[in-house]
């Protein structure tokens, strides 16, 4: 616990480094405390507005707030326990992109239910705070906070539709898994702070180096793995996944499959990278078993799946593994291609679920798919440039992406996880591939869809472009994609 | 006289044609903007072929540029006499797709024309990347217009065939992809010129030919990944067995000598046993398979299994003769396949039936068809004067000098080509009229036989006059064979 003494005498170049969280924070409060107002008016839009203001805001914070040359080692405060340096700026403007992007595709399924508006924003907001704060901590107990701030803010998300059944189920399901990863997660950090005398994590890395290696220090690292390991719905900490994406409404599953999974990542990374960077050989089996379980299960269970939200949870599952695989290597350019891969993940999952946002209730189910080629070719188009990305087919950021944690794998020497990874997404392409041929190479069975509310075709777009602009010139993105 | 990147411009054109079909939203239009866009590729690419300089076995019209800096990737561009010839007729066969499918085509006719640019520029920039990475991205970038061409415009039974095309073609390419990223990790590069002086051990060599010769086996197809071929080739409309015979079969050969001859050399001594008896094999196997068909598109995709069967026993003779030989085959199946499959298509598009059963005397009903069927088939067979008949008597040399059963099963796949085409070519076009055809109009309009012209030309100068193709040949197979250590 060092330095938390110094947390009472936060200066203003301390509260500096939290300027996004508390431009979210602020949004947040007011639309408690104002916008519940104003809800059943004309004005009901304010609130979507301002959640896209305030996740521009916050990005923008990122970004320029804190100048880049000081945000090296020095760009720390609170007494070491938030920083803004590469890392976090990054998972920061990734996670108020994937808010922003949640928000527009939340338009539809706000106006047809009975959903209080302001809450929802808020509630999105509250999430994208705790992400923002867990991948910008430097100290273990910080990072709980955040991660727990998201799991709770989540699961009010996911049952937020109270009329349904399906999603209070979903809710209390997805909490009493979280509650469980919590106490892990908990129990892992309490250990650790027994066997080094710290919860900061370059306190750890320190008192690490040069130890003999401990087996409670183990049983430390096997619980944090599998704490954060529930948040990426990594396998076998992935029940929960499916379960809470098919009772959540769409919007709030994208924004899980998304934004959760970034910061979970990003956790996961400085963790496993900063704290435990001596432990390397041992972190390396715990976190090839999640990558090598999670592709594998999630790319073959998705096979049998027939519901959109579901079949897109596992495919979820299974990029969470493609995304681990990068950090196996344990080095900076491992770290790299994992942040690439969860970059354009969250882009590529919030397209194809946009699509299913766009289609309505049609688009819940894989039969609702049917003719969609001849009804709406761009919408098609579309989804399939998501299907491609998914599936790591080139020329899409997917591909990319995959080439990246693949490159790290083999480089690591683990040429069979990658050839296991190859194949597997080769199950995972007839998957994606089976929507392609439902959308393009079956008739028709329902109505053409109504005409998409502007934001969702705004959302579709902004993803479309960043899927396809990543895989052709996929150089833009790495200055920014810079290791703890 | 030529100031643009020639490569680069004649690579994407089809690609901008397929963004301008897919944002006017017009059938009628599309049609004309696909054969403008097929034709001024064509012409873009003239400068390749006057201003190429034979005598050189280097990379010409080479463009590149920075891409990806910290994966040590550029984007590479350029061709030499090997990859031209695929480039020309990739070009060429697109262009006769349009043609042919004018009026096949009826239904989401943008969407046709869009896959097919897109897949036109896949095929033109494969032969002309000048480095792997490129290359794996036009290879994949190839599996998706055609997936979509043979599941939305096949036959009844086009998405089986569809989904199974994709998924082995995908097999074969993931394993190459790490193939791909455990050369980048060796060598650090993955440009081709780069990589051919790599000197790799042995023992990495022989898992690296592995890797690739998943995705090449495929795409050949070699025995016995060859089974995607019939039902896809079979299923899928005109332009799509046109495009498949024609180019897709040859992407995989063409990474044989791209690849894994100059790259991996000691591996390729150390399979050479295997692929040579794999190649007998298709050749024996795939001729006979054929003659029991009763579906004559069914038959013609075997007939390929059968004649890729001679390109890939060409080029693992490792003889000069026998690769340039091999290459020249690949080119000759190239304009065969795909005239034969236009043939059909068209007949098809009268009839409706693709079983040789309910042919039966089409020469007196449709006497041009059936002239430039008999013309095709004889070719196809290795008759004198055509283009297949040197090809094939350059590999079948090269096979009796390396070993003589490998001659003699090559001459038993000749004989039994000839038997299939002529044996086809009289139950369709000879005998008593099916009196199921009375009444249908037969023969061939004007656009059909412009569609044909082209390839009947190719066929008899090159059967006349091969050194058209074989000039560019001589001077990089001999660079090629030199240094990946031939026998």
């Amino acid at each position: 616990m060092t330095g938390v003494g110094d947390v009472s005498r936060a200066t203003a170049a301390d509260l500096v480094l939290l300027v996004p969280e508390l431009i979210l924070v602020g949004m947040a409060l007011a639309f408690i405390l104002v916008a519940r107002r104003i809800q059943r008016t004309p004005l009901a839009h304010i609130a979507l507005g301002g959640t896209i203001l305030a996740a521009l805001a916050a990005a923008l914070a990122a970004t320029w707030v804190v100048p880049l040359e000081s945000a090296g080692d020095g760009a720390t405060g609170f007494g070491g326990m938030i920083t803004m340096d590469g890392y976090a700026r990054f998972f920061e403007v990734l996670i108020a992109a994937s808010l922003a992007l949640a928000a527009l595709l939340s338009v539809r399924s706000l106006d047809g239910e009975r959903i209080p508006r302001a809450e929802y924003h808020a509630l999105l907001l509250l999430a994208s705070t705790g992400m923002m704060l867990a991948v910008s901590s430097l100290d273990l107990l910080t990072l709980y906070l955040g991660v727990e701030l998201m799991t709770l803010c989540s699961i009010v998300l996911v049952g937020i539709r109270i009329e349904r059944p399906a999603a209070n189920e979903a809710a209390i399901k997805y909490f009493l898994i979280a509650s469980f990863a919590s106490a892990l997660l908990l129990f892992g950090i309490s250990l650790t702070y027994g066997v080094t005398g710290a919860t900061d994590i370059a306190a750890i890395a320190s008192a690490l180096r040069g130890t003999e290696s401990n087996p409670l220090l183990l049983v430390a690292m096997g619980l944090l793995a599998a704490g954060l390991a529930f948040k990426i719905a990594a396998v076998p900490f992935h029940a929960w996944a499916p379960d809470a994406y098919q009772g959540a409404s769409a919007p709030v599953a994208a924004f899980l499959a998304a934004g959760s999974k970034a910061a979970g990542l990003a956790a996961l990374g400085r963790v496993c990278l900063v704290a435990f960077g001596s432990e390397a050989r041992t972190l390396k089996v715990i976190l090839a078993v999640l990558a090598a379980l999670s592709i594998i299960v999630g790319s073959i269970i998705a096979i049998s799946q027939t519901d959109m939200k579901r079949l897109l949870a596992y495919s979820s599952i299974a990029h969470a593994g493609y995304a681990l695989l990068g950090l196996i290597a344990g080095t900076p350019e491992g770290a790299s291609a994992t942040m690439t891969y969860a970059c354009f993940y969250v882009f590529m999952t919030l397209g194809a679920f946009g699509v299913v946002i766009a289609l309505g209730e049609r688009g819940e189910s894989l039969d609702g798919f049917r003719g969609l080629a001849a009804q709406r070719p761009g919408t098609a188009a579309v989804m399939l440039l998501f299907l491609l990305a998914l599936t790591g087919i080139p020329p899409t950021a997917g591909f990319v992406a995959k080439f990246g944690v693949i490159l790290s794998v083999v480089r690591a020497d683990h040429v069979a996880l990658a050839v296991l990874a190859v194949i597997c997404s080769v199950v995972s392409a007839f998957v994606y591939m089976r929507i392609a041929v439902f959308m393009y190479m079956k008739e028709p069975e329902a109505p053409a869809p109504s005409r998409f509310p502007v934001t969702v075709s705004a959302a579709l777009a902004v993803t479309a472009l960043v899927t396809l602009v990543g895989g052709i010139l996929p150089s833009s993105l790495v200055p920014w994609a810079v290791s703890p | 006289m030529t100031d643009y990147p020639v490569l680069t411009v004649t690579t994407f054109m089809p690609l901008a044609g397929a963004a301008l079909v897919f944002f006017l939203k017009s059938d009628r239009l599309s049609r004309w903007i696909a054969l403008a866009t097929t034709l001024a590729t064509l012409a873009v690419s003239t400068p390749l072929y006057l201003r190429f300089d034979k005598g050189s076995g280097a990379l010409q019209f080479v463009e590149s540029a920075g891409w990806i800096p910290s994966w040590n990737v550029s984007y590479g561009m350029g061709v030499d006499g090997i990859s031209l010839p695929f480039i020309f007729l990739a070009s060429v066969l697109t262009v006769l797709c349009v043609g042919a499918s004018w009026t096949a085509v009826r239904t989401r006719v943008r969407e046709f024309h869009v896959a097919l640019l897109v897949a036109e520029t896949a095929m033109i920039g494969l032969f002309a990347a000048s480095n792997l990475f490129l290359f794996f991205v036009f290879w994949e970038l190839m599996v998706v217009p055609l997936f979509l061409l043979i599941g939305v415009f096949g036959g009844p039974g086009r998405v089986f065939a569809a989904v199974k095309f994709l998924l082995f073609t995908l097999a074969g390419s993931v394993l190459m992809l790490v193939g791909i990223i455990a050369l980048h990790n060796l060598c650090g590069t993955l440009d081709f010129k780069a990589l051919a002086g790599a000197n790799l051990e042995p023992r990495h060599q022989a898992w690296l030919f592995a890797a690739f010769l998943a995705a090449f086996a495929v795409k050949v197809p070699m025995f016995p990944l060859h089974t995607w071929l019939p039902n896809a080739h079979t299923e899928a409309p005109t332009a799509g067995s046109v495009i498949l015979a024609g180019i897709l079969l040859k992407m995989g050969a063409y990474g044989f000598l791209r690849v894994s001859l100059p790259i991996l050399p000691d591996a390729v001594q150390l399979f050479l046993g295997p692929m040579l008896i794999v190649s007998a094999v298709a050749i024996v196997y795939g001729a006979y398979v054929t003659l029991v068909q009763t579906d004559v598109k069914r038959l013609i995709a075997y007939s390929s299994v059968s004649h890729m069967g001679f390109v890939t026993l060409g080029i693992f003779t490792l003889d000069r003769n026998g690769v340039e030989g091999a290459i020249l085959q690949m080119i000759n199946h190239g304009i065969l396949s795909a005239a034969l499959f236009l043939c059909v298509g068209m007949i098809y598009e009268r009839t409706h039936t693709r079983e040789i059963k309910d042919y039966g005397g089409v020469a007196r009903a449709a006497p041009v068809y059936s002239i430039l069927l008999a013309l095709f088939c004889l070719a196809a067979a290795g008759f004198p004067g055509l283009n297949s008949f040197v090809g094939e008597f350059m590999i079948i040399g090269s096979a009796f000098e390396t070993r003589f059963w490998l001659g003699a099963s090559a001459i038993w796949g000749v004989a039994l080509g000839t038997t299939y085409l002529v044996w086809l070519y009289y139950r369709v076009a000879m005998g008593k009229t099916n009196p199921e055809l009375a009444g249908l109009a037969l023969e061939l309009d004007v656009r059909e036989v412009a569609t044909l012209a082209p390839l009947v030309l190719l066929a008899v100068v090159l059967g006349l006059y091969p050194e058209c193709v074989l000039s560019y040949l001589h001077v990089p197979v001999r660079e090629l064979l030199a240094a990946g250590g031939a026998p």
